[in-house]
Formats: structure tokens, sequence, C-alpha cells
């Protein structure tokens, strides 16, 4: 609750730094600072917090559960690792450097409405607050047509996905008569099977399928993924993903679990379709941001696996899933600004170039494709433990393994064109000891989440 | 009609019928009538036929120019800041019995706003002339 | 304590190795190399009484703990890993090499690997050494091996990653049976799968038994190990071939058979007649190889197969067999790789019908590669006979219907062996010398390195007790 208040006044806050302060440094300094202050604020949230007995606020629209504060925590954590990491780059999209900044505070309060909802309505703000502000974020490069289009798409697909949730959560309504989700529980239990309510369901699942891009939904993904700034994408692809599965796995574990035979086969369907689509696509990328962007859409299809098992296990799996993704995929597009050419072949030869970038990118790699002793192997081992305790769907469990060797496949053709292949990177802007620092840091981290998980998990 | 006024008595999803039905004959008649148009319309294709048309003037160079969104801008601000005043009518209905922390909420309320003009005032937003 | 020295050891040397510039990391791989092999002679010199366990927790909420056990069977092969590494660190000392240090890192990490898959007695931490020691091997093969070696190694790599995810999901499969809350001790993991009714544990064994066929390579799952091999540097050969196919049947040996007896028992028949299959399709095919790299390594695939249809014979003889032949396959394969080496150094090729005259031009380097080969092909007093008399005796024994069959089908591939072999020795070390290459015979360290493995060869072959008196206990255990 303090975090909420807290992110809005940064926000306004970097607004007016803007109008008067005009050095980017110093912008980029501030935003830092403030950043570093919220993730303060979400520690401090977190502690005044007992574990067991979740706060009720604002008349039961929110309720701040302890898992929940915990993975604003964690998430505030990878926004700061975010603007550490990329500040510099940030201040080269464009002339509005304090408003972008200002946005990312925004979207983060959206997070934390998602987080902590306990009415739809509630959810629905949420979510349209972490929308809008990436939609101006996706066409920020306003100079490149790419840019714009992805703006476009984004805005115009997002806005539909939202028709779509609100739809559902109306005639949820209709079924359950109450926006709030814990309530609804028991209605929805009572009632034999209103047709209503699932269709209510289906609505609202097909929308957050758009929001974490999940198959058939993913259209969009590529295309923003690609045309928006680099640094942005970077956010969008983890934070803010990260966000939505939250919530998605917050509704359907609370509301709908005693519905899940109902809802489960369509999920597991979508589910075994994004690991397809993401996984097979993204073999045939020649740009390794579009590759990205593809895998983010295969990560998902892990992602969904925690939503699919309703069970415990779940909590922990989205949340280390998020964290070491988030971490992981923030790394890799920190190299990835740094190159100017963003083909496979511009990778070519980083080894002798820069040996640490291609060193930290290796690592961030290997958590993405869920090598042991990284974050990447502990966030798919806890997601594939829900699914296995869940016990109905091992035919998902082995087909997502073999999707998961696929993906080796488009990860290692980076670590080949580092290490096996000759050529000069052309590096776009200087790599200073300050940056390296960041990303051995954010490499320690990766590895830190592959030993120890338990230092990233909180009792559910 | 024996079918549907058994429908209309009981709350099942057969009561849903009727409208399962008026949504496929809707959808069915502009699928039809565009098939039918599409298949028995004569068809003469023109260079003049195709090209965009711009109320029977000549085209002009292409459509995707930067161009001035003032008004646009302009616009888009009124509707904000008149939706702001629509949330004081609910207040002033319930001005007594929301009391003084009403009061505050709702000053909180306008101050954010007042931000938001300031900014987009000192950002220019509003100044016609470049 | 002394078990996390056997992993710790290579660990740590093989990071300091990545800093190193020069020289340096030959030294210290060399030094590192041989004070873990003193470890894991320890180790096995002190292990009659009872395996020697070492736990300490770490990730309590998954149930799995860093637990290492030494049995038998376990420090035989940390003492093989031990020898073998010895022997190529000694066989490198004069061979130039580019980036030394990242080199002789990936070569210290990887034994760290394998030490560490030899000795988990947690499956969690099973995995992660399984995939740890793949790892450094991908980046050796894939930087400092032959012309093809990118795709070649690439293939391996997903080969084996796919493998190791089903065995993944299989162990996690099995440890959300364990009793009370989840774990992954072998105790609790070979309960778990005991209790599985039979149709769970045949899905259950493909899955996890995929990961190990891989690895051995049994015979549909073959197709990378051949070029593997070809593409690897010979180091990197030997890693391979000797030590990292014993993983595989090592985790048959310790992670399967145990653990779901059920299941081993319905499909034993069909890995028995896959096993077979690949022995004599694979000496077939060695009887035509020119290039002795691919004839060695499908050898390889030969009596690695004879290795698994005797694990899946159940029977003591077999058993015991088995263990006394991982070690001793894995001395005799070094000696060849380092042979084919030393050739492929001398004469720049490794085509067996441009070899020739070696006996007369290096006949120390001749007379090595007689006696490694036919320890290779089992001739008795060398090791090999040991090994392979009591898989066949195991075979032989076997409860299986046709198990007559399928021994003398298995003894063919020792006919077809001794073919392949013997024209092998025949085209290199006699014959005519071809173009008149001036060939240097041993120098100081290849004596000693071929001196280690040869009287290693000779001594088991004549007095195998103590290598039959370490694993007698295992063997016993592993028997429905």
């Amino acid at each position: 609750m303090k975090a909420i208040i807290a992110t809005t006044v940064f926000g306004v806050i970097m607004m007016f730094a803007g109008l008067w302060v005009n050095d980017k440094k110093s912008i980029a300094g501030l935003a830092t600072f403030l950043f570093a202050a919220l993730l303060g604020v979400t520690i401090w949230d977190l502690t005044t917090t007992s574990v067991n007995s979740p706060k009720s606020l604002f008349n039961d629209m929110l309720r701040s559960e302890h898992y929940s504060l915990w993975f604003n925590t964690i998430m505030t954590g990878c926004s700061l690792l975010y603007v550490l990491l990329m500040g510099k780059e940030v201040q080269k999209v464009g002339k509005y450097v304090s408003e972008y900044f200002a946005l990312i505070f925004f979207i983060l309060c959206g997070l934390y409405l998602l987080s902590m909802y306990n009415n739809l309505l509630m959810m629905f703000i949420g979510i349209e607050i972490l929308s809008i502000p990436q939609y101006i974020l996706a066409g920020s490069d306003k100079r490149n047509l790419k840019s714009s289009e992805a703006s476009l798409k984004y805005f115009l697909m997002g806005a539909f996905s939202t028709g779509i949730l609100l739809m559902g959560i109306t005639l949820l309504y209709g079924a359950a008569r109450t926006f709030n989700i814990t309530e609804m529980v028991t209605l929805m239990h009572s009632d034999a099977l209103n047709p209503l309510a699932l269709a209510g369901i289906l609505f609202i699942m097909i929308a957050f399928s758009f929001k974490v891009s999940a198959a058939p939904m993913h259209m969009w993904t590529p295309d923003v993924y690609d045309g928006s700034p680099t640094v942005f994408t970077a956010f969008m692809a983890t934070v803010v993903k990260s966000a939505a599965f939250f919530a998605f796995l917050r509704l359907f574990q609370v509301s709908f679990n005693s519905l899940s035979e109902h809802w489960v086969m369509v999920l597991a369907i979508i589910t075994a379709a994004t690991l397809l689509v993401g996984n097979v696509t993204a073999v045939f990328q020649q740009s390794v941001k579009r590759m990205l962007a593809y895998s983010s859409i295969a990560q998902a299809g892990f992602m969904l696996f925690a939503v699919l098992a309703v069970n415990a296990v779940a909590w922990q799996g989205i949340i280390i899933y998020a964290v070491a993704y988030s971490v992981a995929t923030i790394g890799i597009f920190a190299v990835l600004v740094k190159l100017k050419d963003y083909t496979y072949d511009g990778f070519n030869g980083l080894a002798q170039r820069e040996p640490l970038l291609a060193f930290v990118t290796t690592i961030f790699l290997f958590s993405l494709a869920g090598i042991p002793l990284t974050g990447g192997f502990m966030a798919k081992y806890y997601v594939l433990l829900a699914v296995v305790q869940q016990g109905q769907l091992m035919w998902l469990v082995i087909f997502a393994l073999l999707m998961a060797a696929i993906s080796v496949y488009y990860y290692f053709r980076v670590i080949i064109a580092m290490y096996f292949k000759a050529g000069t990177p052309e590096i776009s802007s200087p790599v200073t000891g300050g940056d390296k620092f960041m990303l051995v840091v954010t490499c320690a981290l990766v590895i830190l989440l592959g030993v120890l998980p338990q230092l990233f998990l909180t009792k559910v | 009609m024996d079918v549907l006024m058994l429908s209309a008595e009981q709350n099942t999803p057969f009561n849903y019928f009727p409208i399962a039905l008026q949504l496929v004959i809707a959808v069915g008649f502009v699928v039809v009538m565009m098939l039918v148009s599409h298949l028995l319309g004569p068809k003469r294709k023109t260079e003049d036929k195709l090209i965009n048309f711009e109320s029977g003037i000549p085209s002009v160079g292409n459509a995707r120019q930067p161009m001035g969104i003032k008004y646009f801008l302009v616009a888009i601000l009124f509707v904000l800041f008149d939706v702001e005043v629509i949330f004081f009518y609910p207040y002033a209905v319930n001005f007594k019995y929301l009391g003084k922390e009403g009061f505050l909420e709702v000053v909180l309320f306008v101050a954010f706003f007042l931000c938001g003009f300031i900014y987009i005032v000192k950002r220019g937003a509003l100044e016609w002339e470049d | 304590m002394i078990l996390i020295l056997l992993i710790l050891i290579p660990f740590l040397t093989g990071i300091i190795s990545f800093t190193t510039k020069g020289d340096g990391a030959k030294s210290l791989g060399l030094l590192s190399s041989m004070l873990t092999l003193a470890v894991a002679a320890y180790v096995s010199g002190a292990n009659f009484a009872a395996p020697i366990t070492f736990t300490k927790p770490w990730i309590p909420i998954l149930g799995t703990q860093f637990s290492l056990m030494a049995d038998g069977m376990s420090s035989m092969l940390c003492l093989l890993t031990g020898i073998v590494s010895l022997v190529v660190m000694i066989m490198n000392v004069n061979k130039p090499v580019e980036r030394a240090g990242a080199f002789y890192g990936f070569l210290l990490l990887s034994q760290a690997g394998l030490m560490g898959v030899f000795l988990a007695s947690d499956a969690l931490l099973f995995y992660v050494f399984w995939e740890l020691a793949l790892i450094p091997v991908y980046f050796l093969c894939s930087q400092w091996g032959g012309e093809k070696r990118i795709p070649v190694t690439f293939k391996f790599f997903i080969y084996t990653f796919v493998g190791s995810l089903m065995m993944l999901a299989g162990l996690i499969y099995l440890s959300l049976q364990t009793p009370g809350v989840t774990s992954y001790s072998w105790n609790d993991i070979v309960r778990a799968g005991t209790s599985l009714p039979a149709d769970q544990q045949m899905w259950l064994f493909w899955l996890i038994f995929i990961a190990f066929a891989i690895k051995m390579p049994v015979f549909p799952f073959h197709t990378w190990q051949p070029d593997t091999y070809e593409q690897s540097p010979t180091p990197v050969t030997i890693i391979l071939s000797a030590l990292m196919v014993k993983m595989g049947l090592f985790a048959v040996l310790r992670w399967l058979i145990p653990v779901l007896p059920a299941g081993v028992a319905y499909w034993s028949e069909t890995v028995v007649i896959l096993s077979v299959v690949g022995i004599v399709y694979a000496s077939c095919i060695a009887i035509v190889q020119t290039d002795i790299k691919r004839l060695i390594a499908y050898s390889s695939i030969a009596h690695m197969g004879l290795m698994c249809a005797a694990a899946f014979t159940n029977s003591a003889v077999g058993m015991h067999g088995i263990m006394v032949q991982m070690f001793n396959h894995g001395i005799n394969i070094t000696g060849m790789w380092v042979i084919v080496s030393m050739i492929e150094q001398r004469y720049g090729t490794r085509d067996m019908t441009k070899l020739g005259g070696m006996a007369s031009a290096a006949p120390a380097m001749a007379i090595a590669l007689v006696i490694i080969s036919l320890a290779n092909i089992a001739l008795p007093l060398t090791n090999g006979f040991v090994g392979e008399f009591m898989l066949f005796n195991g075979i032989f024994r076997a409860d299986t219907a046709g198990h007559i069959l399928i021994m003398v089908v298995a003894g063919l591939g020792i006919i077809l062996g001794a073919v392949y072999t013997l024209n092998m020795i025949q085209r290199t070390a006699y014959g005519d010398a071809g173009s008149a290459v001036v060939v240097k015979d041993l120098s100081v360290n290849e004596y000693l390195g071929l001196a280690i493995i040869i009287s290693l060869i000779l001594f088991l072959g004549v007095y195998p007790k103590p290598l039959l008196d370490l694993t007698a206990g295992v063997a016993g255990m592993m028997v429905r």
C-alpha cells in the first residue's frame, strides 16, 4: 500500500523533474535514486505485514498477502537492476528521458495493483495502468517507423484484449453477482455449473493470454518487441510480463481453483501451442532481438505451467520463474544494446573482443535454456514440479521438455557465434567499468538463484 | 414455437437458444448478402476506380507525413478535464455524508489533476504557435 | 569430508586455470590431477568397511541435500577418473595448446562434474553434476575440435540434453512419490520407486533410461558418438569415451536398476536385444572403417553394448563383471586413444590405408599399440579378459529366455573385434612404410603415460583381486 503511493508520487516527481532539469544524466541519477527508495518502501511494506494474516485495504479492494508483497519487492528489485544496467541507454532513446522513467514508475504502480487485487475492478485498473504506459514507451522512438508501428499494434491489440477482459468480467459478475475474487469462490462453488461463469472464465483466460503473449494470441509480440526501442523491450518482456502472469495466476488460483477441471484442458492446449510456436519460430530468426521476442513467448509457455498447476508450489514457481527469467533477460538485453548489429553475425567473435561480455551472456543464455546451477534451471524445475504434482498433465511435461531442448538450439547459436566464430563485433557504446560491474552483479544473481533458490522464495 | 416457449420456462443454457438463433440469422444474412453481391454483381476494374478517393480531386503526394496535431491534443485534454468535472457531481450529492475525510480525498484528487495541468502547461501542450 | 575434496580440487583449480597465462595451466592441471588421484586412491583404499558419506543441507524446501557417498563402485570410478585424468595431463605435457588456460580449465571442470556424478547420492545433485560434466566438454569440443566440430558437438549436446531433461521429469515424479515430504536422497528415491505399481514403473523406466542410453550409447541412440569422437581433440575424446560413457552405465546401476525393479524386469529383454544388436552392428561398421579414430569409436560402442547387456541380465557375476570391465575398458580405451593421437601427430593422418611400418620406425610405440590392442580384444592375461569373461558368464546365467542365443551373438562381437583390431595393427605397425616419413619414437612423458596404462593392463590381467574386492559388495546388492 505504501509502495503504491510511493510509486505514484515518484512518477509525478519524475514528470516534473523533466520540466526543470535539462541534464539527462542527473535525471537518470534521480531516477536511480528513486527506484532504490521504492525498493526500500516495498521492503518496508513487506516487513510490516505479518506472514499469516493478509491485510485488507480499501474496503477489500486490495489484499496484501505476504507473497504479493514479496513479489512486489522482487520485481522492484528487478526494475532497479534494469535502471542500473540500462539507465545510460534510456537516455539515448529520445528527448523525454524523465517521462520514460515516470512511465516506468506508473507501470510499477500497475504491477503492485495486479499483485494485490482482490476485486476484478482493481485487476482491470491494474492491467490498464500497466499497459497504457507501455504503448507510449513502445512508440518512444518517434523517428523510427517500426517503433510507431509497434506502438500502434500494441495499442490496438491491447485495447482489443481489454475489451475481451471486460466482457469476461461482466459475465462473471452475472454469474457470481460480485467482483470480489475471494467471495466469488463460494458463490461459484455453490452454483451448479453456470454457463455464464464458464464463458467468463474463458474470456478472461483469452484476455490474459493476450497480455502474457500465449499462442495463438501472441501475434503482436514479435513485432512489438522487435519494433520498440531495445531498452524498453527489455522491460516489457520481463517485469511487465511477470506482473501479468502473477495476476493471471492470482485470479485462477484464488477464484477458479475449484472449477479447474473445466478450464485446465483449454489452458493446457494453449500452453502446448505457446511452447510449440515460441520455440519452433525462434529457431528460424536471424535477429537476436527477434529471437528473444519469440523466446519470451516460449518462456511464457513455461510460466503458464504455474497457472495450470493449481497448487501451492505454483506460487513459488511463478515467483522464482519471474525473477530468474527477468534477471537473465534484462542481462541479455543489456549486452544487446551495446552492440550495433542485432543479428547472430553481430555477435561473431565477441569472446575475443569483450571476453567478459561474452561470458556473462553465456551465463544468461544458460539460465534461459535451463542449465543447472543457474536461476533458469530452478525456475523450470519449480514449474515442472508444480505440474507433476498436479498429476494429470504428464504428457505436457514431456512435450515441454522436448521444447526446452529445441530452445537450446537457438540460445546456443549465440554462444557459438560469440566463441567459435571469427569476426569483429561493432560496439555501439563503450563498455565502461561500471557496466561491467553491473553485468557481473547480474550474472552473480543468476547463479545465486540457481544455487540457493530458497533465498528468493517465501513461505506461501 | 413450442420449443421456444419451453425454453423460456426454466433457467437452463437452452434459454439462450433464441439468442443463438438470432445471432446465426444476423451473421448469416450479412454473409449471404456479401457473397451474393460479390458473385452476382458485374465487375469492371478501371484505373480510375482503383485510385484512392479524395473527393474527386486527383490525389497528391504521400499520406505519410508529419502534420500538426494541436487540435487533437487540445481535444483530448478537454475530454480528460471534462471527465474530471463529472466526478464532482456524485461528490456534490454526497457532500455532507462524506464529511471532512471525503473533502480531503477530493482535494487530493483535484491536486493530482492540478499537477497534470501544470505539467501540460509547462510542457507547452497548449501553445498554439510553434 | 574427504569426498568433497574429490570435487573441490579439480573445480577450484579449474577456475584458477582460466586466469593463468601460458604454460602455468599445464603444471596446474598436472598438479591438480595428481592430488585428485591421491585422494581417490585413498578413498578406494579405505573403502572396505562401510561407504563414506558426506551430507550438508542444500535446498531444504525441495528436500534435496548436498550428499555424497562413496561405495565400492563410486570409489572405483573416481579412481578411474583420477588415473585417466592424470594420463591425459601427462600425455599433453609436450603438446602445444591454444589458449591453454581455458583448455585445462574446462578439462578440470569436466573432471569435477564427473566426480560429482559418481559420488552424488541425491537425485537432484546427481542431475546437476550430470549436466555440469557435459558443459565443459561441449566447449572443449567446439573450440579445440576438428573441422566439423561445431555442428557435430551441437548434435551431441542436444542429444544428451534431451535425455537428461527426460530424466529430470522422471526424477521429479519419483521424488513426489517419496513418503512424507519430497526427498531426493537415494534411499528415499529407491523406496519410492520400488513401491510404485509395475505399470507406472514401465513408463518411468524409459523416461529415466533414455538419458543413460544416449550417454552409453545403446544402439539406436548412438549416432552422435562416432562423429563426436572423431571431431574432438584427443584429451576430450579420452574423457568422453573412458569416463563419460561410464556415467551412463554407472547411472543405470545406481539410479535405475535398484529404483525401478519391475520396470527393469519388464524391459530388460528389449534392452539386452538392443545392446546385442548394437554390438554386432558396431563391430561390422568398425571392420570397414579406415579412419582409426572412427574404428575405435565403433569398437567402443560394441564394448559398451556388452556391458549394457550384462547389466540387464540380473546375475551377480555379470554385475561384478560390469564393475571390473568399466574400469578396464576405461584404461584400455585411454591407451588406444593415446596411441592414435601419437600416430596422428607423427604421420599427420589417421587413415589406415596411408599408414604402415611403425614397428621398424618406432618400435616402442608399436609394442605399446600391440599390448593395448590385445587388451582391448580381451586376450587372457590382460585386464580385458577378466571383465569380459565375467560378463559372458553373467549373460550365460541370465534367467531370460534365449540367453544362450544372446550370448552367442554377443560372442560374435568378440570375434569381429579381433578381426578389426588385428587388421588395424597389421596396417599401422607392419607393412610398407609408404612415403619415407621419419618417425620419432616415444618421448619421456609418453613413456610415462603409456607405462601407467600398460602396467595396469598387465597387473590387473594377472592379479585382478584388488579390483574384484573393491566392487564385490556393491555387485551383490544389484541383483533383484
